[in-house]
């Protein structure tokens, strides 16, 4: 916290002083806050959260439909014949995957369309205008992503359980990696929602970027079937290991390795952290 | 033609030719012709400006799901319906995609019109309600067509598709985008907010369009559920566009016709009468 001391955290300390001068006051004095702004904290993730739950038809129940659809879809498709994977029928071999499809999409679009909503419609101030440091900021907006992966993930596991024989192999992989899902898409939505200027940028990096990744790391196949060039790549693509790690919290099978894989998915969760903290710091596309 | 004042346009058509020194009102016999090609243009333009945007979304989408499906299909797999799959699976795509657009185009506009305050201009110019409805749904269902011949186009750069009758391919692709046009029309017309609008196309559209053979065949379904594919409309209109392609067809293509062509008489009826009652549009 003392390295991203700036004006604001100044002026977040300069009450504290005054009121231990002043035991007596006739007028209401300024809030004293400590060494985190707890209030403030939580109501910039009260409103993140309230933000999607208002129109959860559409945050929470159409990822859930659309994710039962890709399981009906695959499974009629590709599943007659009763195909395995590993010694799994397959419609159960793709639930976790279409979860976590369902994460990634969603936690990104929670933080990318909040950050970029409040720069277009110009009320981003309302957020960088409060006591709230740096690391609060992040925090806030990066929890009501996390809220927001976790609660789609959560519904769509539920709905899936209805149809199909879904145990838990180990419960500590899926909140892990469902974390750290969660976690890695609302960073880079923050990242993408300061970056982007109009939302046929935020549109292009769904397009182009998350869509894409979140389709073709495995949800859908195992990555053996790859050819041997692409097995390469794949083991280079961060969504992959969240993929496969959540898989084999579920199943208890993974392709790649789960340490690594556990390991790699944190590490690069506390680099964009420092990329979005850097971010809020500096003021870049936020402040004039 | 003399160009009339705008004012003297929105007279009745029976209105007398001359009056004064001022101009006449323009006089129009049954059908406003020119009102009608320019609510029609102005809604093809509009799709024509995010024709890009409107296009590249669908095709990554469509590329994804077929890059999915040959990876994820069993070895050994060699046919779906009698063809290879992925000349299968490439028709029903590229018309679901189609017909998505045809919603699209035909809801989005009108809900766009409505909240920015712009639908009195509709309102009030002299085009009787049907004109008006087959101003929007038909441009609507044009961009549909258009959207799915450029995404098959492009796919069949890669995936080498057989065409076996293109009047079958054209009659499905027509038919199926009307009538997703029109229940983009009706959407329009009933969604207050893009909620509402958000909630036809996740609960409605994207259900009826994805369970109707777009990516399976009716064999692969269970009893109870190829009875309901068969009641699904859209279903006739992906099989009858895939049979355009492939030559052969799961159900009758004829019955599919007459039975998309008589929906879409029936939606274009209500679309009709609910216009020219104002319902949600007219204060």
């Amino acid at each position: 916290m003392a390295t991203t001391e700036s004006d604001l955290g100044a002026a977040r300390r300069r009450p504290l002083a005054g009121a231990a001068l002043q035991p007596r006051r006739s007028h209401p004095g300024p809030r004293n806050l400590g060494r985190v702004n707890w209030r403030g904290l939580w109501t910039l993730y009260l409103r993140e959260v309230k933000r999607f739950l208002n129109v959860f038809t559409q945050t929470i129940l159409a990822p859930m439909v659309t994710s039962l659809l890709f399981l009906a879809i695959f499974t009629l498709a590709l599943g007659r014949g009763n195909i395995k994977f590993g010694d799994v029928p397959y419609a159960v071999f793709l639930a976790p995957g279409l979860i976590m499809m369902q994460i990634i999409q969603q936690a990104f679009a929670n933080t990318s369309s909040s950050i970029l909503i409040s720069k277009v419609q110009g009320n981003i101030v309302d957020v960088l205008m409060p006591p709230l440091s740096h690391f609060e900021l992040a925090l806030g907006f990066a929890a009501g992503g996390v809220t927001r992966g976790l609660s789609v993930a959560l519904a769509a596991g539920i709905a899936m359980a209805i149809f199909l024989p879904i145990g838990i192999h180990d419960p500590l992989a899926v909140v892990w990696f469902a974390v750290n899902a969660s976690l890695m898409l609302a960073l880079l939505g923050m990242i993408g929602g300061i970056w982007a200027e109009k939302f046929d940028h935020i549109a292009a990096i769904t397009n182009f970027v998350i869509m894409p990744l979140s389709f073709l790391s495995g949800t859908f196949y195992s990555i053996k079937r790859l050819p041997d060039g692409w097995n390469l790549v794949a083991h280079l693509d961060p969504f992959f290991y969240l993929i496969d790690g959540f898989r084999y919290g579920f199943l208890g099978h993974h392709d790649g390795n789960l340490a690594v894989g556990a390991v790699a998915v944190a590490g690069l969760n506390v680099a964009l952290w420092l990329v979005v903290q850097r971010m809020f710091a500096t003021g870049y596309k936020l402040k004039p | 033609m003399p160009g009339p004042l705008p004012a003297a346009a929105t007279a009745p058509a029976t209105a007398p030719a001359t009056a004064g020194g001022f101009a006449a009102p323009r006089r129009f016999g049954r059908v406003n012709w020119r009102g009608l090609w320019t609510l029609y243009q102005r809604a093809f333009l509009r799709y024509l400006k995010f024709a890009v945007e409107g296009i590249v979304g669908p095709m990554i989408s469509a590329a994804l799901f077929l890059a999915v499906f040959v990876l994820a299909l069993p070895q050994g797999r060699s046919s779906l319906g009698g063809v290879e799959p992925l000349v299968f699976l490439v028709p029903g795509i590229g018309a679901y995609q189609g017909f998505h657009a045809a919603f699209e185009n035909a809801a989005f506009p009108i809900v766009y019109d409505k909240l920015e305050g712009m639908m009195s201009d509709v309102l009030m110019a002299p085009l009787r309600p049907w004109e008006v409805v087959i101003a929007y749904v038909g441009a609507a269902a044009l961009a549909g067509m258009t959207t799915g011949a450029v995404i098959l186009g492009l796919i069949s750069l890669i995936v080498p598709l057989p065409l076996a009758d293109l009047g079958t391919v054209l009659v499905f692709a027509a038919l199926g985008s009307l009538l997703f046009a029109l229940v983009g029309f009706l959407t329009g017309l009933w969604a207050e907010k893009w909620d509402r609008y958000a909630l036809v196309e996740t609960f409605l559209v994207m259900p009826l369009g994805i369970l109707s053979g777009t990516f399976f065949t009716l064999d692969a379904v269970p009893a109870a559920g190829r009875e309901a594919m068969l009641l699904n409309p859209v279903f006739y209109g992906i099989d009858g566009l895939r049979a355009g392609f492939i030559g052969s067809a799961q159900a009758s293509p004829g019955t599919g016709a007459a039975l998309l062509a008589g929906l879409c008489l029936v939606l274009f009826l209500v679309a009709w009468r609910l216009f020219a009652s104002g319902y949600k549009v007219r204060a």
